[in-house]
């Protein structure tokens, strides 16, 4: 299956992390339940237009940390992993987001007050267009 | 997966007139696509016809699973399968006729490929060779070459005369044809798709010389465009290969500009990675087209 993993070659995040990310990133989100067949590392590098090395760097990652599981003659598929790595999947991915705004207006020479300032106006005008129900999730 | 190395060249030399092809040492490994680029007239055509032994090195040798390829023993021959760009003396045979004698001389000569090929491709097997197009004509000897399902495949050229659909359907053809089993392609191409979509690396002739072998993404990675937020001064900067304005520059090597910039605060609005063509082009003529 084709997955939908967007590579942005102007970061400074390697390549092969981007991808791992993601794939980690759908798992948890439940977009790939287990046992989903994942694409081979030959045509995964076509669709990305990246070398097998890289693709393979991050599929041997993901093997590693018990994401993705490859059975030989069969091909690769998401495996079965327990919902408290899923939550640690989804943590890691709003802090960093988080943090890379931070960053990009650190950047800009904001001082860490303003930058508080900001995030708490923000939040304010989603409380105040009332976009969010209790548990956080968008309408 | 193995990384053995299933071709190595060593030291070659080769002359044709007043051209000098090498001296080359490159090898190729098992499981991975090669894309042999550079400008006309660089040698790639060459280098693959010495490597077929459709040419006598001067000097050097070559070795094809291990085995040196002037000895007596042709054995490697069979696990090559080899597109030229043309093909001579078959104008006055049928694409039948020509696929009776390929595959009587390829024991793993797969059949079912090959028609599937010809459905695909809509490829006349009763018309004589002469008689089709360029494009046709290149699609049936694409068909006749990748059904011999030899474990390394040379590509001169194949996409040349094909329309975009063929060569789009081409590109899923030969990731198809990886997956077989263990594999080795070779592709020397001018179609920047097939670099970006198929190649893990990158092979880059110019003159007779080779520049280099590289890992695409060891290219597309450190070559960078930079728009400054100031002028720059007129010093030289670290990997710097072009300032296209006093505000505009282009690196060969990310981390080593990055970090001389950080180091005098100069700092960049954007950045900008280089396509695979235009990283191409620096390395053959010095400057962006």
């Amino acid at each position: 299956m084709e997955l939908p993993i967007r590579l942005s070659k102007e970061s400074r995040e390697p390549i092969y992390h981007q991808i791992e990310e993601q794939i980690k990133a759908l798992i948890a989100g439940g977009q790939l339940p287990a046992g989903t067949p994942l694409p081979s590392i030959r045509v995964l590098s076509k669709e990305l237009e990246i070398s097998v090395i890289t693709t393979r760097r991050a599929y041997q990652n993901l093997e590693y940390q018990g994401f993705i599981r490859t059975t030989q003659g069969k091909g690769t598929f998401v495996a079965e992993i327990e919902a408290s790595k899923k939550e640690e999947v989804t943590v890691s991915a709003v802090y960093q987001a988080i943090e890379k705004a931070v960053e990009t207006a650190l950047r800009h020479d904001y001082t860490l007050e303003q930058i508080e300032a900001v995030f708490q106006e923000i939040i304010a005008s989603l409380k105040e267009k009332g976009g969010h129900d209790d548990d956080g999730k968008m309408d | 997966m193995t990384m053995e190395k299933w071709i190595e060249i060593n030291r070659l030399k080769k002359n044709v007139d007043d051209f000098q092809l090498g001296p080359i040492d490159l090898s190729f490994e098992a499981s991975t696509i090669t894309a042999v680029v550079g400008n006309n007239g660089a040698g790639k055509s060459t280098l693959l016809k010495v490597l077929m032994r459709l040419a006598a090195q001067n000097e050097g040798e070559i070795k094809v699973f291990g085995q040196l390829i002037d000895s007596e023993a042709e054995g490697w021959k069979k696990r090559i399968a080899y597109l030229p760009q043309t093909l001579v003396g078959c104008d006055s045979f049928n694409g039948n006729q020509l696929r009776e004698l390929v595959s009587k001389w390829y024991p793993t000569w797969d059949q079912s490929l090959f028609e599937q090929l010809v459905e695909m491709y809509q490829i006349p097997l009763t018309k004589k060779y002469g008689k089709l197009s360029q494009g046709v004509q290149q699609k049936l000897n694409l068909a006749l070459t990748l059904a011999r399902d030899a474990e390394i495949l040379i590509l001169d050229e194949p996409t040349a005369h094909m329309d975009i659909p063929s060569k789009q359907l081409l590109l899923d053809v030969i990731v198809e044809w990886m997956e077989r089993g263990e594999k080795l392609i070779i592709i020397s191409s001018h179609q920047a798709e097939d670099i970006r979509k198929l190649a893990d690396y990158v092979v880059v002739m110019k003159e007779g010389q080779l520049l280099g072998k590289f890992e695409k993404e060891e290219l597309t990675s450190q070559y960078k465009q930079y728009w400054m937020e100031d002028s720059l001064p007129n010093e030289p900067i670290p990997g710097v290969i072009e300032r296209k304005n006093e505000r505009i520059l282009v690196s060969k090597c990310a981390e080593e500009t990055e970090s001389y910039l950080a180091s005098k605060q100069l700092k960049w609005l954007r950045a900008k990675n280089l396509e695979i063509e235009e990283i191409i082009t620096y390395m053959l003529i010095g400057k962006a087209s």
